[in-house]
């Protein structure tokens, strides 16, 4: 019984120590740092340091002075609403038909209603001009069978529908998660008692998940006023704050100015996740037993159909911005008629040269962000897990902000804090990496969280009494358990990096151009038949990595967004 | 010698701390099974695991063959342990999971087939050896995790709760052969039951748990014939309690009158403290305690008199509720000798063997 012949070091004690310092320093450095240097550059001039002295409110007085910084603010807040009531009045009906009707292919069903979130939403945003722009293939059939006239495209009339088709998913994923999971023997009671159908839809069952309505609006609603491939597609003139964050700074680089704006829409997100967080603490008290079960009922033949033929409506209408540009993308001739006439694979002959630098930049770049992703997340998921780590809420903060914060945000806040000073970033990979990081992590972490909370405690236990070291422990126990798990997170976090753009926009430089940079600037160049080709690939890319993370993790797609 | 010296466990931080584990102290031989027994939130289990290096020690010291073990990682202890939910690694074969000890250590490859070979030859399990856990049984799962235990021959085996998970018949079963083989492997043994039927046929000593507290220790017949408490009394099999007044006694035992003017010589006296005194109805100088088989039923004769409520067979006894005079709540009756009967609502009369009565004084005293 002499420790010796255990082959165990002190170091080995000091060893989750030292990764937990290590985590704290990287959570400093990279999510504290730059998000307090952005807060403190929205309170000082451009080209002055930040000082006590030169605080000023100089860079917000922009709101109340230029018209274009409060039209951008209110169509931020216009578009946000008004995508959140679309998405949400297209999902209810959906997610109570998904849920409660029995639906043929109801896996495919919830499959597909991710789709819109895994194809990178500014590619699909062009398509909407080939749908409803001036000379879209709807508004000729509108305009030429029924005579009716479409707003323009471009402008709050296509930014909102465009926003509301990519992120009604998550209301409606989180709305079909609740009507599956009411508990059915409320609603029979209500039956018994002589309440009709709609009746106990009206003033039992809705009461009960209103909160999670209101939980899904907030989550579409902070997505929608923090995206910025829609509006810088679709927007035209018509900017919001995320397209004047970046014509900020690509105009001017009026970095100041640009965090001051950064901070109105941040206060916006917060103020919605505040919103949230009080929802969800109310949230627990409503009765919804956390077991699913199957609720399908019966339903008269014709309402069935109606309802299953619905779902399928809004699939494809969310799905067409991305069959467009598979479309576009195989067409050589497309003018003056509904469809292609010409097809074949010119456009990707064209491109075939141009991407090999992208490409390998995105695999590089998502590559190293996906693996400082992992070890960070899993590292801090098992330490927060275990009780290592003090203050499980700040961890869950950090993690969770940057999450949640407009990509175009932690842009601003990289530039702020890394352009100069003691660490000096700008144009670099590192930068890219970092900011990719930071804004992903989230899903490594929870995905890891949610798998050590399964594994019992005890086996960690079994092992140290075994004689293990804690890395043995870790090495040999925990994480062949959670490798699925990580595995799963890890290519979410590569393949939605793969079509990032709001944080790359900003701290690309020509060294480290991106797969979607490339779209852009086909996109920006009008060049749409290229973008479509490339906007393909990636949309093909991230759907088979994802498809991939879902067999791996052993979930429906749906449930890696929920 | 396993020593445990006022070993306490507070949680939380004053004023709100609470002590689940209150300066317990005893020693184990090498080889004895030694069991803590108690209800649950007694902090036997809490001992275990500070034992096992698992749980910070607030208080105190565990010390084994004289060196200081109260702050040794549970790593450096060499002690094997078996969980209630068997913690067997899921991702690894039955072999491997019982060479994970050995691998920890550095053993070599085939020094670690003979020694998992061997001790899965002892735990009946060699035809399993290639199998994944959760195509075992719960009780091969149980066998393997205790084999996992002892492949590297720990220097003490710590067992909680084992057979918690496994149903009635099979729980019998295993418990023979867990002292089976550790008296096979001669080793020092830490069991942890709720179970009090389970420690008294398993256990070399018992260690009686209640509230954070060491209440009693002994060999299982000396704690269920002699409990030091009334606690110690009621949850270690059945007890009838009768109110009784002292009638003289000296030394250790001592005379009771029981209601309707019974004396009971008890074999034994033991002083209530102020707790458990207050359980001692008014009017009453003590307890007497008398287990169920040690109370004779007849028809007449000296004793408490009372009346037959419930009859039922045990198969080999007859046990009898009788509502008695001066009995707190129903006296319990098990009569092995069959000569007898009695019908419900028959009048009997209790008497109760001295030998195997305890008496409970409020205050020790002269008459």
């Amino acid at each position: 019984m002499t420790p010796s012949a255990f082959g165990t070091r002190a170091a080995d004690r000091a060893l989750p120590l030292a990764i937990g310092g290590a985590a704290a320093l990287i959570a400093l450095l990279f999510l504290i740092y730059p998000l307090s240097s952005a807060v403190l550059g929205a309170f000082v001039k451009n080209g002055q340091p930040v000082a006590l002295a030169n605080l000023t409110l100089a860079n917000f007085e922009r709101f109340l002075v230029s018209a274009s910084y409060q039209r951008a603010l209110w169509h931020s807040l216009a578009t946000g609403a008004a995508a959140t009531a679309l998405a949400t009045a297209l999902s209810l009906p959906m997610a109570y038909a998904v849920a409660r009707v029995a639906m043929p292919l109801r896996a495919t069903i919830l499959g597909l209603s991710v789709l819109p979130l895994i194809s990178p939403p500014f590619i699909g945003a062009y398509a909407w001009v080939i749908l409803l722009g001036n000379s879209g293939i709807f508004t000729s059939l509108l305009r030429d069978y029924l005579g009716i006239g479409l707003p323009s495209i471009y402008g709050f009339f296509g930014v909102t529908v465009a926003l509301a088709l990519s992120y009604f998913p998550y209301v409606f994923l989180v709305l079909q998660g609740a009507f599956a999971a009411v508990d059915t023997h409320i609603e029979e009671a209500a039956t018994v008692a002589g309440a009709s159908r709609w009746r106990v839809l009206r003033t039992v069952t809705l009461p009960m998940i209103l909160p999670t309505v209101a939980a899904g609006m907030l989550i579409v609603f902070i997505k929608a006023i923090g995206d910025f491939g829609i509006p810088s597609i679709l927007g035209g003139e018509y900017q919001v704050l995320p397209t004047l964050i970046y014509y900020q700074i690509h105009g001017f680089f009026n970095l100041n100015g640009a965090a001051a704006i950064a901070m109105v829409n941040v206060a916006l997100t917060l103020l919605a996740l505040g919103a949230l967080a009080w929802i969800n603490r109310t949230r627990s008290v409503a009765t919804v037993s956390g077991t699913a079960r199957a609720a399908a009922r019966p339903l008269p033949a014709p309402l069935r159909g109606v309802a299953i033929a619905y779902v399928w409506l809004v699939l494809i209408v969310a799905n067409l911005p991305q069959a467009v540009t598979v479309l576009y993308s195989f067409s050589e001739r497309w003018g003056g008629t509904l469809l292609p006439s010409v097809y074949g694979f010119e456009n990707y002959r064209r491109i075939v040269g141009e991407i090999a630098g992208p490409a390998m930049n995105s695999v590089v770049l998502a590559g190293a962000a996906t693996l400082i992703c992992l070890v960070f997340g899993a590292v801090t998921a098992h330490a927060v897990a275990r009780g290592r780590i003090a203050g499980r809420w700040a961890v869950d903060l950090i993690v969770m902000v940057p999450f949640v914060l407009p990509g175009l945000v932690i842009g601003v806040a990289y530039l702020v804090a890394f352009n100069e000073g003691p660490l000096v970033l700008t144009g670099t990979a590192t930068i890219l990496v970092l900011a990719y990081f930071t804004r992903r992590v989230a899903f490594v972490f929870r995905s890891a969280s949610a798998a050590i909370f399964q594994l019992d405690r005890r086996l960690e236990e079994a092992s140290a009494v075994c004689g293990a070291s804690w890395a043995t422990t870790m090495r040999r126990v925990v994480l062949p358990l959670i490798a699925p798990a990580l595995l799963a997170g890890g290519i979410l976090v590569f393949a939605t990096l793969i079509g990032e753009i709001s944080v790359t926009v900003l701290l690309y430089s020509a060294r480290w151009k991106t797969l979607t940079i490339s779209i852009y600037e086909y996109l920006l160049g009008n060049d749409i038949a290229k973008a479509s080709a490339l906007g393909t690939v990636t949309i093909l890319l991230t759907f088979a990595l994802v498809a991939a993370a879902s067999r791996l993790a052993g979930r429906n797609m749906a449930d890696l967004f929920r | 010698m396993l020593s445990i010296r006022d070993l306490t466990k507070t949680f939380g931080a004053p004023p709100n701390a609470i002590t689940a584990v209150d300066r317990v102290s005893f020693d184990v031989a090498r080889g004895e099974l030694f069991t803590m027994l108690g209800p649950s939130g007694c902090g036997k289990t809490t001992t275990l695991r500070m034992i096992a290096g698992l749980e910070p020690v607030s208080g105190g010291a565990i010390t084994f063959d004289g060196r200081d073990y109260t702050r040794v990682p549970p790593q450096q202890r060499n002690i094997g342990m078996v969980f209630q939910s068997y913690a067997l690694f899921p991702h690894l074969s039955v072999f491997e999971n019982a060479a994970y000890g050995l691998r920890t250590r550095g053993m070599a490859g085939a020094e670690i087939r003979r020694r998992v070979d061997e001790v899965l030859r002892a735990l009946r399990l060699d035809a399993f050896a290639a199998r994944q856990p959760a195509t075992l049984s719960g009780g091969q799962q149980q066998r393997v995790s205790i084999a996992r235990a002892l492949v590297y021959r720990p220097s003490m085996l710590l067992l909680d709760e084992p057979l918690a998970n496994l149903d009635a018949k099979l729980r019998v079963e295993m418990r023979a052969e867990i002292r089976r083989i550790q008296r096979e492997f001669g080793i020092l043994s830490l069991y942890v039951t709720h179970d009090q039927e389970e420690a008294m046929a398993i256990s070399d000593r018992v260690a009686l748990f209640n509230a954070g507290r060491l209440v009693q220790v002994g060999r299982p017949r000396e704690v269920y014939r002699a409990p030091a408490s009334l606690f110690a009394a009621d949850f270690i099999g059945r007890a009838n309690f009768f109110r009784a007044m002292l009638a003289g006694g000296d030394g250790p035992s001592g005379r009771a009158a029981l209601p309707g003017g019974a004396i009971v010589s008890a074999a034994r006296i033991v002083e209530l403290s102020p707790e458990e005194a207050v359980r001692v109805p008014a009017g009453a100088d003590g307890l007497l305690m008398v287990r169920p088989e040690s109370v004779t039923i007849g028809r007449a004769g000296a004793g408490v008199s009372g009346r037959v409520m419930r009859a039922e067979s045990l198969g080999g006894a007859m046990r009898y509720t009788v509502s008695a005079e001066g009995a707190l709540g129903a006296a319990t009756v098990d009569a092995w000798r069959a000569d007898e009967e009695f019908a419900e609502g028959a009048p009997v009369v209790l008497a109760a063997d001295p030998a195997e009565s305890v008496l409970y004084l409020r205050k020790r005293g002269s008459p």
